[in-house]
């Protein structure tokens, strides 16, 4: 084949080719190429502005907490269906906590992670003990956790204006806190949301790289029997994973209600899919135990600036989902392993 | 394992009935009075404010009166589940139903068997095809986008204005009727839309391609949302970028605690009501009940708020 002898004849160049041969180079050949699609379609210059990366950086920066959260149950072997509906659950608890009960900041914060981790813990004891299969465990919690959101808002959104019992609106001041994670540093130029997702990541990552857990997870996804048998303990190894996930939501539906000021029960509906797409644009496989949060990193900034450079070209919406369509293809074909 | 199955089992059935102990909180009782009225209210989604609006506004209409009882169900913008909700309320015998239809076509049949099996039906908000039915209430939202269109024209007037649209989803048909009377009233005027964009009324969205016209052009003077949120989602990003300043937004819908807390909160400079008739449909119900005729159609008239005009209550259109 000529793709095998351009390989060989590409190999002699050395470290740079053996770079794009990597995982994390396959990944970045995709990240390049919608990086040259913004370049050619720069509407008018507006892609070279700095406010539209960092608006783009902000804008991916819930799916990436959702999709740091996701790359962890991933490399399991599972999957996470329901990050959307918990992140609701933590969006409109947070607003409530905070805009109506006016609970200080830090402990509404806390009690959002606290409630996150618990959904995510409920969904990975069920797959964990109970041995039900991640899809539909967490498909259950899907719906569960926006029924959980619709109950304790009665449906409408929790917003600064409150109605009393005469029918008038009264109009709260937004706290603190809102603010504080809808505002920018380093002279406007990082959002915080931003910086709290990258934080996520490097958590992670590093745990992942460097702690026993990363290991059993990647050893659980490669094959969970020999795992096993070679002493990693499967069920808390997984329950955790699906935990972690858990608190990923809750964050990122903390991120979400400051930045709209205010909880939407309907809030992360279909995120999960986005959360997936990044993962696996990144290289991690859908099979479990293999991947990595740096490769998610490369596929949460790939859809990021894809849906960026489709929004400032104000391309009509199915072009847009015409366009996702094509390049998650491309991107999960270039990394694909050679095969002979 | 085994007994970790049982026990998930046990606690999923506890779960199961503690949340029927909710469930009752569904239906209005009421007493003292002579006859009883029971009345269906068959909502199409209560995942839209706009439409826990309908309800909220069916419930306050109906509390004023002791002979109605009112049972609500939601078919979670589910049309099939909305046909069995239909056929609920007829086998249930109820004395008036209401309905706020998810699609015309598959929802056309079920209501003529209301009919048929001697129940009026007043729809709401969305049409059934035909003439099968005892009264329709709605408004119109070409005229409500047109409204916003003459608005922005007079406002501007002779100025001239670049303008954002924010659309809502432009396979409903509110969401092209909106575009299309807007359009229409800005035509041959030096008013411009330079951005258009899908939002599909979520806020969301909005705010994120309003960042990407932000940082496309620096001359914006007006962003027009098809819906309250998504002219709300305009302002923050405008806000996060320091413009919010010299942009105007204005919005459709303005239900109390969104589109006219906006406007009293100075983030929106208009909202054009878009009315649910709800405590009208309530209204009429009755008068149908007393055996009177009534209109077979009535179109709501809608409210602007603006600035000046949101503390005594807006004015009316046209």
């Amino acid at each position: 084949m000529t793709d095998s002898t351009q390989t060989s004849a590409l190999m002699k160049e050395g470290r740079f080719v053996r770079f794009l041969s990597s995982s994390a180079g396959r990944a970045t050949i995709a990240f390049v190429l919608v990086m040259l699609l913004g370049l050619i379609f720069n509407a008018d210059g507006a892609f070279f502005k700095l406010g539209m990366h960092r608006d783009a950086l902000r804008q991916a920066s819930v799916f990436g907490i959702l999709a740091v959260g996701m790359t962890v149950v991933i490399i399991t072997g599972g999957i996470d269906l329901s990050v959307g509906s918990i992140l609701a659950v933590s969006a409109v608890l947070f607003s409530i906590l905070t805009l109506h009960l006016d609970w200080p900041a830090w402990i509404s914060i806390l009690s959002c992670i606290i409630v996150g981790a618990g959904l995510g813990a409920i969904s990975g004891t069920l797959i964990a003990v109970t041995k039900l299969q991640p899809f539909i465990a967490t498909l259950a919690m899907m719906t569960f956790g926006r029924g959980v959101a619709k109950y304790i808002t009665g449906g409408q959104k929790i917003s600064t204006y409150l109605t009393n019992s005469d029918g008038e609106v009264i109009i709260k001041e937004l706290p603190r806190i809102f603010k504080v994670i809808d505002s920018r540093i380093m002279g406007g130029n990082i959002a915080i949301v931003s910086i709290i997702f990258l934080f996520c990541l490097l958590i992670t990552w590093l745990f992942l790289a460097k702690h026993k857990w990363g290991r059993e997870l990647f050893s659980i996804g490669g094959n969970e029997e020999s795992a096993r048998l070679s002493g990693v303990p499967v069920k808390w190894t997984k329950f955790l994973a699906y935990t972690v996930s858990g608190i990923m939501c809750a964050i990122a539906g903390i991120a979400q209600a400051a930045q709209e000021t205010q909880g939407d029960p309907e809030a992360g509906g279909g995120y999960e899919l986005t959360a997936i797409a990044m993962v696996v644009i990144g290289g991690t496989n859908m099979a479990g135990g293999r991947g990595g949060m740096g490769l998610t990193l490369i596929g949460i900034l790939t859809i990021g600036y894809l849906e960026k450079i489709l929004s400032i070209n104000a391309v009509p919406e199915s072009g847009r989902l015409l366009i996702t369509g094509v390049i998650i293809v491309l991107a999960v074909l270039t990394q694909r392993k050679n095969r002979n | 394992m085994r007994k970790s199955r049982i026990v998930t089992v046990f606690m999923l059935i506890s779960i199961m009935f503690t949340s029927l102990l909710f469930a009752n909180g569904q239906s209005e009782e009421s007493t003292t009075a002579d006859k009883l009225f029971t009345i269906g209210m068959s909502q199409c989604n209560l995942g839209e404010p706009w439409r826990v609006q309908m309800n909220a506004d069916v419930k306050s209409e109906a509390d004023k009166y002791d002979n109605i009882k009112v049972i609500y169900k939601d078919a979670q913008n589910d049309t099939l589940k909305q046909r069995s909700h239909v056929e609920e309320f007829v086998s249930a015998e109820v004395d008036l139903l209401i309905i706020s239809p998810k699609e015309a076509q598959p929802l056309t049949g079920p209501v003529s068997a209301a009919m048929a099996a001697g129940i009026p039906v007043i729809v709401l908000d969305r049409a059934v095809i035909g003439d099968d039915y005892t009264q329709f209430i709605g408004a119109d939202n070409v005229i409500i986008g047109k409204a916003a269109g003459e608005w922005v024209v007079e406002t501007f007037g002779g100025k001239g204005a670049k303008v954002v649209e924010l659309m809502g989803l432009q396979t409903s048909p509110p969401g092209q009727d909106r575009h299309n009377g807007f359009r229409e009233a800005i035509k041959g005027s030096d008013v411009e839309v330079i951005f258009e964009a899908d939002v599909k009324w979520l806020e969301p969205n909005a705010r994120k391609e309003m960042e990407s016209a932000l940082s496309r052009f620096d001359d914006i003077d007006l962003v027009y949302g098809h819906n309250d949120p998504a002219a709300h989602g305009a302002y923050l990003a405008a806000k996060a970028a320091g413009r919010e300043g010299d942009i105007q937004f204005i919005g459709i819908d303005a239900l109390p605690h969104e589109g006219v807390a906006y406007v009293k909160d100075g983030i929106l400079n208009a909202t054009f009501q878009y009315p649910t008739g709800g405590n009208i449909a309530i209204q009429q119900a009755l008068k149908i009940l007393a055996g009177e005729t009534v209109e077979k159609n009535i179109t709501l008239g809608s409210r602007l708020f603006t600035t000046d005009n949101v503390d005594t209550g807006g004015v009316e259109l046209k």
